[in-house]
């Protein structure tokens, strides 16, 4: 891969729970499912681990898009963890929106059993990103 | 700090996507690291041969393994820490299997995603701590929930095995489904008799309790100790439960949810069950002429029950089979997707079928509508692509299995996932077919998925063995990723404690901070994310070492 | 809703009467040489002075972990002090027995870094004073809720110059009986909300690094914020500072870098943390030495972020701080 390549591909950094989202991308692994090689995954216990200050770090250290990924609201391992994600999470996109960067965070519920989904989500997001910063650089 | 780090090759799993000999060279000239070493198979025997040594030789006071993903080979790779007198936390699994080589094709880049997937896990492992496991006692006693083949045939093992055991069935009496089977293939048995013969070898054991027309009315604690309340006929009887294996069973699929197939208003169309239980009292002709319906509320996308129900071909053949016995010059058809006579001796009894003179036609029915003059069958032949219309004087639909009715309720309560299509989570398909992600707690039968009578015994008793060694251990090591107090960090302002889903944080009003009840707490990490001053940490998941990972994957450190 | 009128000289009476008891505290302005200043007074009043002119700091910042041991402290401060107070009451900094908090209309204020020449603290004269709109200190100026209407109590000024007391708990029952006369119906104009279009704070990277060149992260925006509560905040450690010899492993592995800012984490962190809770007072303003627009972000993002929530930091000691709960049945098109 050419350093120019390299630049033109993003970088995401996901977090992903360890019963849900994680169990799925072990699961597409096992599948030998494909997605690009700029996702990379954190593991947490509950997506409700995940502090907002995390995703403001990684975009700031260079990430190109964040996304925090849990289980499905009702499904939380941990019961009700993942409903308070979603409200740190909404808010945190709002922040980033009144920065008019909204499109660096995203927010999924992929299950254990969704491997299919996962990749869905994390190439469709990937994609997305990479469209922008192609099309920001042209410009 | 000393760190080892060995990469696995995984035969050709990871080598054949990404550089592994490069990977162990350019982690070579990190300062803390002290061996950076690629092997064949690291789970293996001499793998795990050379990471013992290397601790012992070399010191070292963190390992890094680079190979599958964490939740697989877990507790092997602890225990070479252990043996070598290395606290098993101090190791680091680092999934460039899973999440690297096999997601990937460029060797190029996927080397690139595992240096700092590697990058990653060094980083963060230098913010591990030695933790101790804490031990439980583990009550010897099992809950099974659910009296059907597989709860029986787990209740009957652990019961053996010296286990005290509590049955719980949900209706008035046990065997489930199974009881209502006429003739159980390939034995030609009848269903009653198999499970009275369990019950009776049940009932006559003094470690067993049996509760009947009995629900679960709640569901607390861990493995090794879960507080399980009954609701009986008498009132509500608290037990405590070592473990649990949850036997719940399936529903049978409603055909009336699918008015095209005309089933519910008249009685010439059918289910297998019915057919089977009301065999005798069908009014048929000299000469019938039998339709049978494959695949109903199995394979069906638009009902969203996408899954192959595994009985059901089977039972079609028996359906088959029995008409043919019994009227010799019927004319049996058969509409199908696919045969799937998986069972043992299935594809022998399909051909059997066949030359007994059932019809098999590969067809989608459109339609099935009873009129004075026979049931009429409208479809598409699918090998011949031809519209067909014929008229019968029975139809029977092969009916699958639906999720058990309860699997939401059960699942709420016990805490354990469900998978797409509602019936129970494995914890890994393969690996831990018989666990959920909840340890101590088991599933059995088609509750997991569609199973046959033979399949949900041994899924049952199978999965009573794998309980049995939890339970015969009398102690359990309990994760200790729970939260912790910086007391001279927290403000008090009892944040954590409002968001706290187990309630395990309370406020100490003399000190004015607050403390964790560490057999309540779940290890979720919510308290943490909640503090902004991270004063409330959960161990093996503290801040530095997530914010490390992040600055490695994105070069900052 | 029922008040007391009050008559000239009538709150420093019944403020007075507060102040017979021992353990009895009222937390207000003292008008003196020197100018306004918040001021504790105990026994009795002296100079006290209803509005404070020049916003130097939010009192809220010197209650923070006031546990008053039986004693009672009356809080006579402008509605976004009083506000913060609320919030750290919810986070358990200021307990609930110990204030009653009375709110005070506020007519705005003016910055103590632009104060050039004597400001007036009577009501009337800083009217005319604030007819010059450039002398309101910017937070002040875009202010939606200036009205005394939070806490246990407001005294709020009608259109006639008329001041009232107004309760709005039981704790608000106290400042009223201690004020002579009897309760009578409040004037309809202030109990209309006034309907105010806000416009949504939006703002990119390019303004952001622009408006935060100057930063020095000497953190006085940090030690300033009544809402920051933390006793050990996360930047005191090096969490998320740049670090010396991680970034030289950087740039010896990959070449020539740039500089990382700690300054953008040290504010979105922070702005997050405070979403919630920031009542708009630009104290972080007020303190930060190189003139930073912060009241703009950080006002600007709260109300965004507590708009989703349909939350208000301040308006009710009852309503729990939106990160600690949640609805099963919310944020229908949360995820992507």
């Amino acid at each position: 891969m050419t350093d120019e390549a390299k630049e033109k591909n993003p970088e995401i950094v996901g977090f992903a729970c360890s019963y849900c989202t994680f169990k799925a991308s072990e699961m597409a692994g096992s599948l030998r499912m494909k997605y690009p090689e700029g996702v990379k995954l954190i593991q947490v216990p509950c997506s409700s681990r995940v502090d907002p200050a995390f995703v403001i770090k990684a975009v700031f250290e260079g990430a190109d898009g964040v996304f925090v990924a849990g289980c499905h609201p009702g499904d939380c391992h941990f019961i009700k963890g993942n409903y308070y994600t979603r409200r740190k999470i909404v808010a945190l996109k709002e922040m980033f929106d009144a920065f008019s960067m909204k499109e660096k965070l995203r927010l999924f519920w992929v299950s254990a059993a969704e491997a299919r989904r996962f990749i869905d989500k994390v190439t469709t997001f990937y994609n997305d990103i990479k469209e922008k910063k192609n099309e920001r650089e042209k410009a | 700090m000393k760190t080892g780090i060995f990469i696995c090759h995984c035969g050709h799993n990871i080598k054949h996507t990404v550089d592994v000999k490069k990977l162990s060279e350019y982690f070579k000239k990190f300062p803390n690291v002290t061996v950076s070493q690629d092997y064949v198979f690291v789970c293996s025997e001499p793998g795990q041969d050379m990471i013992k040594e290397a601790i012992e030789k070399e010191g070292l006071d963190r390992v890094i393994i680079a190979s599958c993903t964490p939740s697989l080979h877990g507790e092997m790779f602890k225990d070479v820490l252990k043996k070598a007198d290395l606290n098993p936390f101090l190791l680091r699994r680092v999934s460039i299997r899973e999440h690297c080589s096999w997601v990937g094709d460029d060797i190029e880049a996927n080397t690139e995603k595992a240096k700092r997937y590697i990058l990653a896990g060094l980083y963060s492992s230098a913010h591990h701590v030695p933790l101790e496991e804490k031990i439980v006692e583990v009550e010897k006693s099992a809950l099974i929930i659910g009296g059907g083949v597989s709860g029986l045939s787990a209740a009957l093992f652990l019961s053996k095995m010296g286990m005290q055991v509590y049955l719980v069935e949900k209706e008035a009496e046990l065997g489930g489904h199974v009881r209502a089977l006429k003739n159980v293939w390939p034995s030609g048995r009848d269903g009653k008799s198999i499970v009275d013969e369990m019950v009776a070898e049940l009932q006559s054991r003094n470690n067993v309790e049996i509760f009947t027309s009995t629900t679960i009315g709640g569901f607390e604690g861990f493995f090794g100790n879960y507080e399980v309340k009954l609701d009986t006929p008498e009132g509500q009887r608290k037990v405590i439960a070592g473990g649990a294996i949850i036997a719940i069973g399936f529903s049978p699929f409603d055909p009336s949810i699918k008015p095209e197939l005309g089933y519910g208003y008249d009685k010439r169309v059918i289910t297998t069950l019915e057919f089977e239980q009301n065999v005798d009292q069908l009014q048929l002709p000299e000469n019938p002429r039998v339709a049978i319906l494959h695949c109903v509320g199995s394979r069906d996308d638009q009902l969203g029950k996408p899954y192959c129900s595994r009985v059901c071909c089977v039972n079609a053949l028996r359906v088959g089979d029995a008409l043919k016995s019994r009227y010799k010059d019927s004319y049996v058809e058969s509409f199908y997707m696919d045969v799937r006579a998986h069972p043992k001796g299935g594809e022998e009894f399909f051909e059997d079928t066949q030359e007994k003179g059932v019809l098999f036609t590969r067809a989608n029915v459109a339609e099935i509508t009873p009129t004075p003059t026979g049931v009429v069958v409208r479809g598409e032949d699918t090998l011949f692509g031809e519209i067909f219309e014929r008229r019968f004087d029975l139809v029977v639909l092969s009916i699958g299995m639906s999720p058990p009715e309860d699997s939401k309720l059960i699942a709420n309560l016990l805490k354990i996932t469900l998978d797409k299509d509602q019936f129970f989570l494995e914890a890994h398909i393969k690996l831990r077919p018989f666990d959920t992600a909840v340890k101590g707690i088991f599933i059995a039968g088609s509750c997991s998925g569609p199973k046959d009578v033979e399949e949900s015994i041994n899924h049952g008793r199978a999965s009573a063995v794998k309980l049995f060694g939890f339970l015969n251990l009398g102690y359990a090591y309990v994760d200790p990723f729970i939260s912790w107090v910086d007391p001279k960090r927290c403000s008090g302002c009892r944040m954590c404690e409002q968001a706290c889903v187990a309630k395990a944080i309370k406020y100490d009003e003399e000190k004015r901070i607050v403390r964790v009840e560490e057999a309540a707490c779940m290890g979720c990490g919510l308290c943490n994310a909640t503090c902004p001053s991270s004063a409330i940490i959960l161990k093996g998941y503290i801040d530095r070492m997530i914010d490390d990972e992040i600055s490695a994957f994105m070069e900052a450190i | 809703m029922k008040g007391k009128k009050l008559k000239t000289g009538e709150i420093e009476n019944a403020l007075n009467r507060f102040l017979k008891d021992e353990q009895h505290l009222v937390l207000g302005f003292k008008k003196d040489e020197s100018g306004v200043s918040h001021h504790i007074f105990k026994g009795s009043l002296d100079h006290y002075s209803l509005l404070n002119p020049v916003f130097g700091a939010n009192a809220a910042l010197y209650l923070r972990r006031l546990f008053s041991k039986g004693s009672q402290v009356m809080l006579m401060l402008r509605p976004c002090e009083i506000r913060a107070c609320v919030e750290l009451n919810k986070l358990t900094q200021i307990e609930r027995e110990d204030i009653i908090a009375v709110s005070i209309d506020c007519p705005g204020t003016v910055s103590s870094k632009e104060k050039k020449e004597e400001v007036p603290a009577e009501l009337h004269e800083l009217n005319d004073y604030f007819k010059n709109k450039d002398s309101m200190r910017w937070a002040c100026s875009v202010c939606g809720e200036k009205r005394a209407v939070v806490g246990d109590a407001g005294i709020r000024i009608d259109e006639k110059g008329n001041y009232w007391a107004i309760p709005y708990t039981e704790k608000g029952e106290v400042l009223l009986s201690l004020i002579d006369g009897e309760p009578e119906e409040v004037p309809a104009e202030l109990l209309a909300a006034k309907e105010q279009k806000k416009d949504k704070f939006q703002v990119d990277m390019e303004i952001f690094n622009k408006d935060f060149e100057k930063c020095i992260m000497c953190m006085n925006c940090r030690d300033m914020c009544p809402v920051c509560y933390c006793i050990d905040c996360v930047f005191n450690g090096d969490e998320y500072l740049p670090k010396g010899d991680a970034l030289l492993n950087k740039v010896f592995r990959i070449g020539s870098v740039k500089m990382p800012r700690g300054k953008d984490l040290f504010h979105f962190i922070r702005m997050y943390h405070v979403s919630q809770t920031c009542v708009g007072c630009g104290a972080c303003e007020e303190a930060c030495p190189q003139g930073i627009p912060l009241t703009k972000y950080f006002k600007g993002v709260s109300e965004r972020l507590q708009d989703i929530f349909s939350y208000m930091s301040g308006r009710s000691f009852d309503e729990p701080i939106p990160y600690v709960t949640f609805l099963e049945d919310e944020l229908k098109d949360a995820t992507d």
